[in-house]
């Protein structure tokens, strides 16, 4: 008998570190969706990547998807078996995404960098918290439009007759348009159903060549086949850039809103521990820094110093500018929205 | 026990034979349960669950969407617009491609097979492509529109972002399916009595009209289903080229599925454009009844 154990005990000394260097050197992977295209590549440079360094031991495979609703519309397939740890979708999905019980809450004391957020990155109902701001910009063909545009009006004059391109309702580029005219003319906002908006839209909308601008609205914009538009800031400074200036964007004097997207933790995620780790990051100063600098969404943790060069491209120093908005209410109207728009906004451009 | 044994003999054959075209059946019968009738019965089920205004399913039942779809004139409108919009294109893709198949189909030789290989390449690219390739021949500054404006044409036609645009996509994308419908009823046209036809004293309009049109209809009516169907079901094309201003069956099941999240509504949706092919199975039956 002690013969036995003797050899046992020297067997697993022996064995033991080989077993820990072997578990050890295997890495954990967690399945992080977000955004494809532009927002794949940006994202996995400047925050995937360096996360993957800082931690050898964890893998993260990025799952693209076209959209939030596609996200949400996997995650609800898998809700018996997730396969997805961390997603980053708009905060009006993820909202579904809470209630349907497939994120979990995110909690300050496993990830501190919680704390360190802007008070209006969390929100009393989503699991998830803000990760990224964008705001709504009018986009333009520096060639064709001269002088710059200054006023979503300059969207309704003579010259841009057949040449505005604008993602129409129920995209929320269209909706976030609306939302300005709103304010612009007094509307009250989610009680009135936001009718002072669509009643704002029937100068814009006879000069409006398509509703549906694909691949997106910045393409037809710099290849000339649109003059002038709508878009998101981040897309808007990265197709600014990669257009050698073809294309431009800037904050109308009317105002705009602020686009959110939120980091959430999938409820039962196979890697929780290390999606915890992941989000702890992605909600860092150094991270939410890079990714600014990268893409120019403004930054949603305090603490992160923007060079000067991409925070003047972001909304951060147009703030008085910046109509509130509760993405969630509006949720709540968007059908009776939605059925203005269809009968009061889109005979007009027809 | 002679006799019983021939009456049990013919009844054992029969009951083998049955057997085993059930056995041969029950592939294509699992098949169909698996890929077909559990997605539709699950399409059903979510046609009918609740959601709150958010997006999010609650779990509980409500047939509000179908009280919704039957209440509202948009969706009658939105129904209406699908089948004329189907109908036009199969019309239009009928007319375009009956002289094709005709003349393919009385071609031989290598000619036939290099003219068939080009009608049928357009479907080795995908649709997505071939629209984008109208984007760039009907928007303000393509071919259509250049050639207009150099022959001196002051505003360009708006031959896109609309309904236009919608069918002239719709009909070019769908030929193909057309002409390989003709050219398979094509099949009983025999033209030796064309030639009767002919030596009897009718002119090549009378022949046409009494003899090959009426031999040729199951092909049409079978070409005329495909296209119907497969134009109903489209959302690339009319999301492309419809400018947003088209509203179809199709991209308002894509709209409320992938953007605004109503999926019972879609569901809802989904199965008003499965009624309508039923319908169209049903009528294209009658037709091929009729015609013998």
């Amino acid at each position: 008998m002690k013969r036995r154990t003797f050899v046992a005990a020297t067997t697993s000394l022996i064995v033991a570190p080989w077993i820990n260097r072997a578990s050890a050197q295997q890495p954990v992977t967690i399945n992080v969706m977000a955004y494809t295209g532009l927002f794949q590549d940006r994202y996995t440079a400047a925050v995937v990547e360096p996360f993957m360094r800082a931690n050898p031991g964890i893998r993260v495979n990025y799952s693209p998807l076209p959209n939030s609703a596609a996200m949400i519309g996997q995650l609800r397939a898998q809700r018996a078996a997730p396969q997805v740890d961390v997603v980053i979708l708009d905060v009006t999905v993820a909202k579904v995404g809470t209630d349907e019980g497939i994120f979990s809450r995110l909690d300050a004391t496993a990830i501190p960098e919680i704390n360190e957020l802007y008070p209006n990155a969390r929100f009393p109902n989503v699991g998830g918290v803000a990760v990224t701001f964008d705001n709504l910009v009018m986009i333009y063909n520096t060639d064709a439009v001269k002088p710059p545009p200054t006023s979503l009006l300059d969207m309704a004059t003579a010259a841009m007759r057949g040449r505005v391109a604008i993602p129409g309702l129920p995209d929320i580029q269209g909706m976030s348009l609306v939302m300005i005219l709103d304010k612009l003319n007094g509307g009250p906002g989610v009680e009135g159903r936001f009718a002072k908006g669509i009643e704002a839209m029937a100068p814009i909308a006879p000069n409006v060549q398509t509703w549906e601008p694909r691949p997106d609205v910045y393409a037809p914009i710099i290849n000339g086949q649109a003059a002038i538009g709508i878009g998101w800031n981040a897309r808007a400074q990265v197709n600014a850039d990669t257009s050698n200036g073809k294309l431009a964007a800037l904050i109308p004097k009317e105002g705009t809103v602020f686009q959110i997207n939120v980091i959430n933790q999938v409820q039962g995620a196979p890697q929780a521990q290390a999606a915890q780790r992941f989000i702890s990051y992605a909600l860092s100063a150094p991270a939410q820094k890079a990714f600014t600098e990268s893409m120019f969404y403004a930054p949603t943790n305090a603490k992160a110093e923007i060079a000067p060069s991409a925070i003047d491209r972001t909304a951060v120093k147009f703030l008085d500018r910046v109509v509130p908005v509760d993405w969630i209410a509006v949720a709540g109207v968007r059908d009776q929205i939605m059925d203005q728009w269809r009968r009061r906004v889109i005979p007009l451009s027809r | 026990m002679s006799a019983a044994a021939t009456a049990q003999g013919p009844d054992q054959s029969r009951r083998g034979t049955t057997f085993a075209a059930t056995t041969l059946l029950v592939p294509i019968l699992l098949i169909n349960a698996i890929g077909f009738m559990l997605p539709v019965a699950n399409l059903a089920v979510i046609s009918v669950s609740e959601i709150r205004s958010s997006g999010a399913m609650t779990g509980g039942w409500s047939i509000a969407k179908w009280t919704t779809v039957a209440t509202d004139p948009f969706y009658w409108e939105l129904l209406a617009n699908t089948v004329r919009t189907s109908l036009i294109v199969t019309i239009l893709t009928l007319i375009v491609s009956y002289p094709i198949a005709l003349c393919l189909h009385r071609m031989s030789g290598a000619w036939k097979s290099i003219l068939l290989v080009l009608v049928i390449s357009p479907l080795l690219l995908s649709s997505v492509v071939r629209t984008y390739g109208w984007i760039a021949i009907l928007s303000d500054r393509g071919l259509v529109n250049s050639a207009l404006a150099a022959l001196g044409a002051q505003e360009p036609l708006r031959l896109m972002f609309n309904q236009n645009g919608v069918i002239i996509g719709l009909t070019e994308i769908l030929m193909p399916y057309m002409i390989l419908a003709l050219l398979a009823g094509f099949g009983r046209l025999d033209p030796r009595v064309e030639e009767a036809a002919a030596t009897l004293g009718a002119p090549p309009y009378r022949v046409f009209w009494r003899v090959v049109l009426p031999l040729s209809l199951p092909g049409v009516a079978l070409g005329s289903l495909l296209t119907f169907v497969l134009a109903i079901s489209s959302f690339i094309t009319p999301k492309l080229l419809g400018g947003g201003r088209v509203f179809l069956l199709a991209t308002e099941v894509y709209d409320q599925a992938i953007v605004t999240l109503d999926w019972p509504l879609a569901a809802t949706l989904s199965i008003i454009v499965l009624v309508v092919f039923g319908l169209a199975l049903a009528v294209y039956t009658r037709i091929l009844r009729q015609i013998g």
